[in-house]
């Protein structure tokens, strides 16, 4: 099975070495990143030519300033510049752009809202709404906006990939903050919605590719009791959702945690049979890290 | 008056001329949009999902003079999240009756897309909604809008800061978009339905989950420069068999309501999707900025045909926030 998922990914690749959301897509950062992490970790030398030139679509689109955009029609920096780090961290001959991206991370926060909206929800009684932490700060998904749960979990995987190579001082700041971010946006149970655990009074439930890609973030932390509510949590929320995206994200995080995924690579292959996962890019990558378990590239 | 009450609308107060000396600006090209004279819309009745939907449908589409020969057409359903006791998405079978409809029509394509503002997973979420075996039965593509490929369209009117707007290709490639939404209120801005339904089309990829950035923006104001930015014509559809009241558009109660509406005009659409809830529109800020420039919002402009309004009208319960919306009924 685990050749099938690899060919049906390989069979996406577009001809400049990239790969799209779906067929015929325009290559993009995010599907391009997750298929080189996937492919290079079968460690298989049939498929290097493959991941070179996936690399290599990445390397020749790195902004000056370490990041990259979405595609190539976006202009700005993207959060999908995290997702390329843990790409080509794999790589030794690529340190260097790995760095070079963390360091552009570094600079990238979410914002909290402005004094007039702060004064404005104060003063219609909605201050609280949505029960955060607004001090907290994370990543967000574009500049000038609010810190979500799923950016800042890849940008925290990422920069715990390369901690040891940047200045400490910065970086663990950086971290720290944005663990206890994640934590805070946490649903009362275990496991993360996108960026709040209530809306005016109603609690929202998790997800869970949100919590898996969440609890890969805090993998080092594995003692915590919130840590070992949202395992629980997420198989919960694997096993209703049924999907191979999220039995795939239940198997890479689990397997991060030490944890017996066997029963998850099942519902992947079963999965995959039945749909083809429609034909994602980004869900034939994780079957793929999540079939193969040898080498987690989201490991730190 | 409590002490605090006093503070909050001294608070308000002091606001006022900030916000209005902010509003003066035009927000958009006076001569650049032309509301038509009169617009219209028809109410039909259709009380369950296992009827004939497809008859329906096709005389909705007939009373509104709609021509689809030949046309490139993209069916946008409000597939936002899945709750297995809830009501929030465009039902299965309106979906697979419309894609019916408008191919018996004549039109050369029917794709149905979707960008879910609160789920990255189409499997679960085509799969558990049911749209998963409607699609697959009558072989229609099913395009995520949140993963499309994405041009850069600039904005036509100026109620966000955002320039431009990165819109899915999608879009490009069709002759009509047909916005597809279920009847609901909504906690945040009174109502959504069919205007509100385009967020759908905003791409996640770019923007993220759940397009904060719109909501960043203000979601009035996102409605509004969405809108005013689509790059192709429009016709609406709207899901009234089983609505959503209170709470939504997630968390509200299922409301009975019996009725499809359709029409060109997504204003007057909404509107008068807006009356049958007993809502009054031009309170709805997002629907009486959107009547200025966008479509037709007064009852006398909108050529109502099908079924009387009155004789389907149901009380939608609101959230405390949006009481003033409330229409006072006979």
């Amino acid at each position: 099975m685990i050749d099938q998922v690899a060919n049906a990914l390989i069979t996406l690749q577009n001809p400049d070495g990239g790969w799209g959301a779906t067929r015929d897509r325009r290559s993009n950062t995010e599907a391009t990143s997750l298929a080189v992490s996937a492919l290079h970790s079968l460690g298989e030398e049939s498929g290097k030519d493959r991941v070179i030139r996936g690399a290599l679509w990445l390397t020749e689109r790195q902004n000056p300033n370490g990041s990259w955009r979405l595609n190539d029609v976006a202009t700005a920096g993207s959060w999908t510049t995290a997702l390329a780090i843990i790409a080509l961290s794999a790589f030794p001959e690529q340190q260097k752009r790995a760095l070079d991206a963390s360091r552009w991370l570094l600079t990238q926060e979410g914002s909290k809202p402005g004094i007039l909206a702060e004064l404005i929800l104060w003063a219609t009684g909605k201050s609280n709404v949505n029960r955060l932490n607004n001090d907290l700060i994370g990543w967000s998904w574009v500049p000038n906006s609010f810190s979500w749960v799923e950016p800042t979990s890849y940008a925290l995987t990422a920069l715990k990939k390369v901690r040891s190579s940047l200045t400490a001082e910065a970086v663990n700041e950086r971290i720290q903050q944005g663990e206890a971010m994640i934590y805070d946006r946490m649903c009362k149970g275990g496991g993360w919605n996108y960026g709040n655990s209530k809306v005016l009074d109603y609690a929202l439930w998790p997800y869970p590719d949100t919590t898996a890609v969440a609890l890969i973030a805090l993998q080092d932390r594995a003692g915590d009791q919130a840590n070992q509510e949202s395992l629980q949590a997420l198989r919960k929320t694997a096993d209703e959702a049924n999907s191979g995206l999220a039995a795939s994200w239940a198997a890479i995080s689990l397997n991060v945690y030490g944890q017996d995924t066997r029963d998850w690579q099942k519902r992947v292959e079963k999965r995959f049979r039945e749909t083809g996962f429609l034909g994602e890019t980004k869900t034939l990558a994780l079957a793929l890290m999540a079939l193969n378990g040898k080498a987690n590239p989201f490991r730190i | 008056m409590l002490r605090r009450d006093l503070l909050k609308y001294s608070a308000l107060g002091a606001l006022y001329p900030i916000v209005a000396a902010c509003d003066r600006s035009p927000k958009w090209q006076r001569d650049a949009f032309r509301k038509k004279e009169n617009s219209r819309v028809a109410i039909l009745s259709a009380t369950r999902y296992d009827q004939a939907l497809k008859d329906t449908i096709v005389r909705g589409i007939k009373l509104c003079g709609l021509d689809v020969k030949g046309k490139r057409i993209l069916l946008k359903p409000n597939l936002v999240e899945f709750d297995p006791k809830g009501v929030i998405n465009t039902h299965p079978a309106v979906i697979e009756a419309a894609v019916d409809s408008f191919r018996g029509l004549g039109a050369a394509q029917v794709i149905v897309a979707e960008g879910p503002g609160h789920r990255r997973d189409n499997e679960y979420l085509l799969s558990a909604s049911g749209l998963y075996d409607v699609i697959k039965e009558h072989r229609v593509r099913y395009v995520d809008l949140n993963t499309d490929d994405v041009r850069a369209t600039p904005l036509r009117s100026r109620f966000t800061d955002l320039k431009q707007l990165y819109l899915p290709e999608s879009l490009y490639n069709a002759d009509l978009l047909v916005s597809m939404p279920k009847l609901k209120t909504h906690h945040w801005v009174g109502v959504t339905l069919s205007l509100k339904n385009m967020f759908g089309v905003v791409p996640g990829v770019v923007y993220g989950w759940p397009k904060n950035i719109l909501h960043w923006q203000g979601i009035n104001n996102s409605i509004l420069d969405i809108n005013s930015s689509l790059p192709l014509p429009q016709f609406a559809i709207v899901d009234g068999i089983i609505g959503m009241e209170g709470n939504g558009p997630l968390q509200g109660q299922a409301k009975s309501s019996g009725v499809l509406i359709f029409g060109d005009d997504f204003v007057a659409v909404d509107a008068t999707a807006a009356r049958l809830m007993t809502l009054e529109p031009q309170k709805i800020d997002y629907l009486a900025k959107a009547g200025e420039f966008l479509g037709n919002l007064d009852q006398e402009k909108i050529q109502q045909v099908g079924e009387r309004l009155d004789k389907l009208q149901q009380d939608f319960a609101v959230i405390d926030d949006f009481h003033k919306l409330k229409k006072l009924t006979s």
